[in-house]
């Protein structure tokens, strides 16, 4: 499964590396490193929330307090 | 006009514990293919130094300019130079270099350390004639260059590293030379030259200059054109149009900005492969791909990271090995502006990003629109030649 976290001008200052290094860390302490594709993207379009998260063509917007409850929510029920 | 430029980079060190530097350099460029070049040494060091061979590099350099003959020049600077009380003396000595068409040059010398010429690698010893004027004798060459030449011109403050330190007799010529030989590399700039010998020259006065010591490199080197486009048209039917001219130049393209890569991708009929975030440098976004297209990047934060390289490289350059063999993209930027280009074309987009005004943001349009301004301005100082383009 593919999930695109973008790393735009927004984002980035938002905190798009700590998104992308939690995504890394969860998927490897849930053991589904190699069934998850973590991908970079340029701007999604939709900077005023949180850092853009791309899962199955639907945009989420995620910070690091609510990233736990979207890996749970979002990914493990989806894999 | 020839596809010649010739590349100037100079830098001093201070003598010990002195704030002023007593050498000067002045650059003037006279039209894109000729410029006049002057180091000079003002007698003694501090305050008194740094007035002396400041007057004498602006002087010279400005007569020079004006096709003055050096006899005008070199009286013209003995009556205007203000007389050292204790020693009686109005005194700075001097190197003139006027590069012509990229292709000839004048050297004039008066007491400063013999100019080396480094040729392909090895020194090339070029022949001089001497003409008395007044009480001075000034060592005048004339000579045909070739690309690839590099003029370096430095005070005595150079030769007189480590003496009594780690050499006995100082830094000789024949050293500086060898040293100039061993650092050749075609792919050098001239201000990055100018730093390795100095900071070599600061080692062994182990860190506390006995004098002030000035380099100053003039390399002839072949025109290179670079173009770097940031931000979409603020007028969206300008996009093909503003893609067309800018893929239509000459030379490597840079792209900077999320939504420009992507139509700039659009634009080429590639994808625009952003592929697993790779970040070598935790503040700067990481770069992406597109074929046909030599470097795309993110773009206000990574344009304001190369403007702080680009403030420093035309300054002290004191943060050189911190982007020029780094990865991140405006480590990669910084390397294309400042060292392989000569002539830099901006395209530059109006577009407002409605994302970008979030009043949370350390980031909106006035901001970019200054970073473009302010980093041209610095690629100027550097001697570059720089156009900016507005869509």
């Amino acid at each position: 499964m593919k999930v695109t976290v973008c790393l735009g001008s927004s984002c980035h200052l938002k905190g798009s590396k700590a998104v992308v290094e939690a995504l890394q860390r969860m998927a490897e302490e849930h053991g589904v490193s190699e069934k998850l594709k973590l991908c970079g993207a340029f701007c999604m379009g939709n900077c005023t929330g949180g850092v853009c998260v791309k899962l199955e063509e639907k945009i989420f917007s995620l910070c690091l307090d609510n990233l736990d409850v979207f890996f749970e929510k979002e990914i493990m029920t989806r894999l | 006009m020839n596809d010649l430029c010739t590349d100037v980079g100079y830098m001093s060190v201070n003598k010990f514990a002195e704030q002023l530097c007593g050498d000067h350099v002045e650059v003037v460029r006279q039209d894109e293919n000729a410029l006049v070049a002057v180091l000079a040494d003002g007698l003694g060091s501090g305050v008194k130094a740094s007035i002396l061979s400041t007057l004498t590099a602006k002087l010279i350099s400005t007569m020079v300019a004006n096709s003055l003959s050096l006899k005008e020049c070199v009286e013209a600077m003995a009556a205007t130079l203000p007389i050292c009380k204790t020693r009686q003396i109005a005194y700075s000595t001097f190197t003139i270099l006027r590069i012509d068409e990229n292709l000839e040059a004048e050297l004039i010398q008066f007491d400063n350390p013999k100019a080396i010429l480094v040729r392909g690698g090895t020194s090339f010893d070029y022949p001089q004639t001497s003409e008395i004027i007044g009480d001075k004798t000034i060592f005048k060459s004339k000579l045909q260059l070739h690309e690839g030449d590099t003029f370096v011109a430095f005070s005595d403050g150079v030769e007189h590293a480590g003496v009594g330190l780690s050499l006995n007799f100082g830094w000789r010529r024949e050293e500086i030379t060898a040293f100039l030989e061993a650092i050749h590399d075609p792919t050098r700039t001239a201000k990055t030259i100018s730093a390795m010998l100095l900071d070599e020259c600061r080692t062994l006065y182990e860190g506390k200059p006995g004098d002030d010591a000035t380099v100053c490199t003039v390399k002839i080197r072949r025109r290179t054109p670079m173009n770097l486009m940031i931000g979409p048209p603020s007028d969206p039917a300008d996009v093909n149009r503003m893609m067309a001219l800018f893929f239509s130049k000459e030379g490597k393209h840079i792209v900077c900005g999320g939504t420009t890569s992507t139509l700039a991708a659009d634009y080429l009929k590639k994808p625009l492969s952003t592929s697993m975030p790779c970040y070598v440098a935790p503040d700067i976004p990481p770069t992406a791909e597109i074929e046909g297209v030599d470097l795309v990047t993110e773009g206000v934060i990574t344009i304001n990271k190369v403007l702080e390289y680009a403030r420093d490289y035309a300054g002290p350059n004191t943060r050189y090995e911190q982007w020029c063999a780094r990865e991140d993209g405006a480590s990669k930027i910084a390397c294309l502006l400042f060292e392989e280009a000569s002539d830099i074309s901006f395209f530059v987009g109006r577009a407002v990003n409605p994302a970008h005004q979030n009043p949370h943001l350390p980031i909106n349009f006035s901001i970019k629109m200054n970073l473009v301004e302010e980093l041209s301005q610095c690629l100027r100082q550097m001697g570059k030649n720089v156009k900016i383009s507005y869509f």
